[in-house]
């Protein structure tokens, strides 16, 4: 991994060979002394490097990209999870996924799971963090509290809000029963399901986009909003002309990591709902399908790697061309 | 984020990854076409000396830790070299499973013995995670014909015993009998749901409870109680391997449970666990395992009576399905362990024990022998549930083989039950949903 520092280096000496012309194979006294000089060096600094890096690089290589590469071959099989023998059948599995109702269920759920926590966290986020950005009295205490659901346990927050959800004697129940009404089923009926995780899912996670969008406005300079103040632009015309472009950095930080972060929620859909009826995401319907009660290992594994595509498209799609739209001055 | 992939990195990055696939194939499943099926003649444990520990998976069916606990205490005492350590691998039958097919997959961590429920076991078998039990019932004496029949007849597959009875158990009938005396109704379980139809106006009325009755929550295992209702109005999930869900009878049962909710008004559908809803008092009855009887009454701040489940127009009697769990021994185990397993096996199911857990938990003792008198002296419920095993049925293949099946069927009851779908249309759904679970995961399977 040193080798191109020493080969590509600019401070090749004056009587080394000519490194305009294609270098012929051989040992020149110029080149020896070079490499000798480096030798020493870059021994050392391979030894750090090695110490430094190899323990992550084992521990990536072992818990990352050893089962990703692991996954990518079970998804060519047919195999029962449990069985101790498959059947290779090629890309059968992601036929199966395509041609079948499975996936215009599952990523129709996704869709609508990710974009709306997405949207939702960072809209309800960012005028949370308004709100706190405001010199009153007592924004500490609120921010804590904005920001606790967040590092709250998701399995905690899913049980304490299936109690608030219930239909039969929850508070929510309980305040509708008080003005007449029954409840919905919010735990049975499916798309009432999606509706709930999505409530609990964006109220956990706003107080993460709300922290980060304060930072954000805390940082914008302060003699462009009085130079537009004082040239008359209102309120809104400022936050919407002046400090909404400045804020497309932290938007576009926040657009990556809520995304990746909504693609792979799972904890409050499997506390919440655990049959996925309606709230099946794809990571979610991948865990169902082999560790649920279907025990297709080879088919969730499928469905694994195009959640692992759909995640690398977005991010790569993110980076080339909504980057381009940041104002990061 | 330019890239520069010309021919020599692509073919490298082809390579490498041609390697790592190629190398991840050395691991997980044989593809060599090996079948599943255990070898009956490795089935020999003459000569083999008990394993000195052992683990048990349970998820404690009927809160049954303490119980369990205490017949492992007992266990140590008469065989000291055999030390079993309690392992709680799951908090419900799904989880158990879960965790068991997963070290199955890694080839590690097998217990010597695991709970497995009614809809498990199978799936086990068929993939040669069990072993038949028939050589250690020989070699151990256990006396299978002391075992109630009909629940040791479900683990009977091939003419081998796959498993034993354990946490075992039925639906209930659970009425509040306060609620049926304030409304001028008969101390019993109502005989069919039509005699119920009659009662439900009046319990809704007097009771204050917002239901006069609830069906389980969809979400556990609607698939299992809604057997009742099916077999009631002559229908079925299946009739052996047929699915006959969407027959007229089968839809005729559902259609008059969603009436009971959206046109008559005097039902509901549980949002967790229908035997907690109703010790809350939000219902006035509801249909619950017989494992949860113990829970129930200890509960409720009510008078809690138990019935038989109540019959349909077509069929009165023999409408109540088995259910709950059995013990298994585990194929990818020494032959050491195996034993020290179905020794612990054979003390775990002795009268005296199926006894203390019957008496601990509220599930049928699972042995003919075993004394019930002081266990009925002071939970007499429970005389209900054991005289009710006598009108049981086995339950529709559909349900307990079909891998996956039992929670399909929750789907599509959750659709009836609180979406008010239209019953034929979700029925024939979920009859292809079933034919291909059949055809793809469990025809192949199957001896001819």
């Amino acid at each position: 991994m040193t080798a191109p520092l020493i080969h590509k280096s600019s401070t090749a000496p004056a009587d080394g060979p000519d490194t305009s012309a294609p270098a012929p194979p051989v040992a020149t006294p110029g080149r020896n002394r070079e490499r000798r000089r480096w030798s020493g060096r870059s021994r050392k600094d391979f030894v750090v490097f090695l110490a430094m890096a190899l323990p992550n690089l084992v521990l990536i290589g072992t818990f990352t990209y050893w089962p990703l590469i692991n996954n990518i071959y079970y998804s060519t099989l047919d195999w029962t999870l449990g069985s101790a023998s498959a059947t290779v059948v090629g890309l059968q599995n992601y036929v199966t996924f395509f041609t079948g109702e499975d996936a215009s269920k599952v990523l129709g759920t996704t869709a609508v799971f990710t974009l709306v926590t997405v949207g939702g966290s960072m809209v309800l986020g960012l005028l949370v963090a308004l709100a706190l950005n405001a010199k009153v009295r007592g924004t500490t205490l609120a921010r804590s509290a904005v920001f606790a659901p967040y590092v709250l346990s998701g399995v905690g927050v899913g049980l304490v809000w299936l109690f608030i959800f219930d239909p039969g004697y929850g508070v929510l129940a309980w305040i509708l029963r008080g003005l007449g009404q029954q409840s919905p089923q919010w735990i049975n009926d499916p798309q009432l399901s999606l509706v709930m995780v999505i409530i609990v899912y964006v109220w956990k996670n706003l107080g993460y986009c709300a922290v980060v969008y304060l930072a954000g406005l805390q940082s914008l300079p302060r003699d462009v909003m009085e130079a537009a103040a004082l040239d008359g632009a209102n309120g809104i015309r400022r936050f919407l002309s002046i400090s909404l472009p400045l804020l497309s950095p932290t938007t576009f930080f926040l657009l990556i990591t809520t995304m990746l972060s909504s693609l792979q929620a799972f904890d409050l859909i499997r506390i919440m709902t655990p049959l996925g009826n309606g709230t099946s995401t794809l990571i979610y319907e991948a865990y169902l399908q082999a560790f649920g009660a279907y025990n297709r290992a080879g088919y969730s594994a499928a469905i694994s790697v195009i959640l692992f595509a759909i995640l690398l498209i977005i991010t790569v799609l993110q980076l080339r061309f909504v980057e381009r739209k940041v104002h990061y001055s | 984020m330019r890239t520069n992939l010309d021919r020599r990195h692509f073919l490298g990055l082809a390579g490498l990854g041609a390697g790592a696939a190629a190398l991840a194939a050395c691991g997980g499943p044989s593809t060599a076409g090996t079948a599943d099926a255990v070898d009956p003649a490795t089935i020999d444990f003459s000569g083999v000396k008990p394993a000195a520990s052992i683990d048990f998976w349970t998820n404690h069916p009927g809160k049954s830790q303490d119980v369990e606990k205490a017949i492992i205490d007992k266990f140590h005492a008469k065989f000291p070299d055999i030390k079993v350590n309690l392992v709680t691998a799951g908090a419900n039958y799904e989880e158990i499973a879960q965790k068991f097919q997963t070290s199955q997959a890694a080839k590690t961590g097998l217990p010597g013995l695991v709970v497995l429920s009614d809809v498990w076991w199978f799936r086990y078998f068929s993939n040669g995670s069990i072993i038949p039990l028939d050589g250690l019932v020989k070699q151990l004496d256990i006396k299978i014909d002391d075992f109630q029949k009909s629940l040791v007849d479900d683990y009977k597959y091939d003419n081998k015993q796959w498993a034993l009875p354990y946490g075992r158990s039925t639906p209930l009938f659970y009425y509040n009998k306060d609620h049926f005396k304030a409304a001028g109704l008969p101390d019993r379980a109502p005989a069919t749901w039509q005699e119920f139809a009659e009662w439900a106006p009046k319990l809704k009325a007097s009771s204050g409870a917002q239901y006069a009755y609830i069906y389980p929550a969809l979400a556990g295992y609607a698939g299992w109680t809604l057997q009742n209702n099916l077999w009631g109005w002559g229908g079925s999930w299946s009739r052996d391997w047929d699915i006959t869900c969407d027959s007229k009878e089968s839809v005729a049962a559902l259609q008059w449970a969603q009436d009971s909710i959206y046109k008559d008004g005097w039902a509901g559908v549980s949002s967790k666990e229908a035997a907690d809803d109703f010790a809350a008092g939000l219902t006035s009855s509801t249909i619950s395992s017989t494992g949860s009887l113990l829970g129930v009454l200890k509960a409720a701040k009510f008078n809690v009576g138990v019935g038989f489940l109540p019959g349909g127009p077509q069929v009165t009697s023999g409408v109540c399905p088995t259910g709950g769990a059995g013990l298994g021994i585990p194929s990818g185990i020494s032959k050491e362990e195996q034993l020290a397993a179905a020794t612990f096996l054979k003390f775990m199911t002795e009268p005296e024990n199926t006894a203390a857990f019957s008496a601990a938990t509220g599930y049928m003792p699972t042995r003919l022998s075993a004394d019930m008198s002081t266990v009925l002296a002071t939970t007499p419920q429970i005389k209900i549930a054991m005289d009710q095993l006598a009108a049981t049925k086995v339950q529709d293949n559909a349900r307990v083989f079909l891998p996956g099946a039992d929670q399909e069927m929750a789907k599509s009851a959750a659709k009836i039950l609180t979406q008010q779908g239209d019953v034929q249309a979700t029925m024939t759904e979920l009859k292809k949903t079933l034919e291909g679970i059949y055809t793809k995961d469990v025809k192949p399977k199957l001896k001819a």
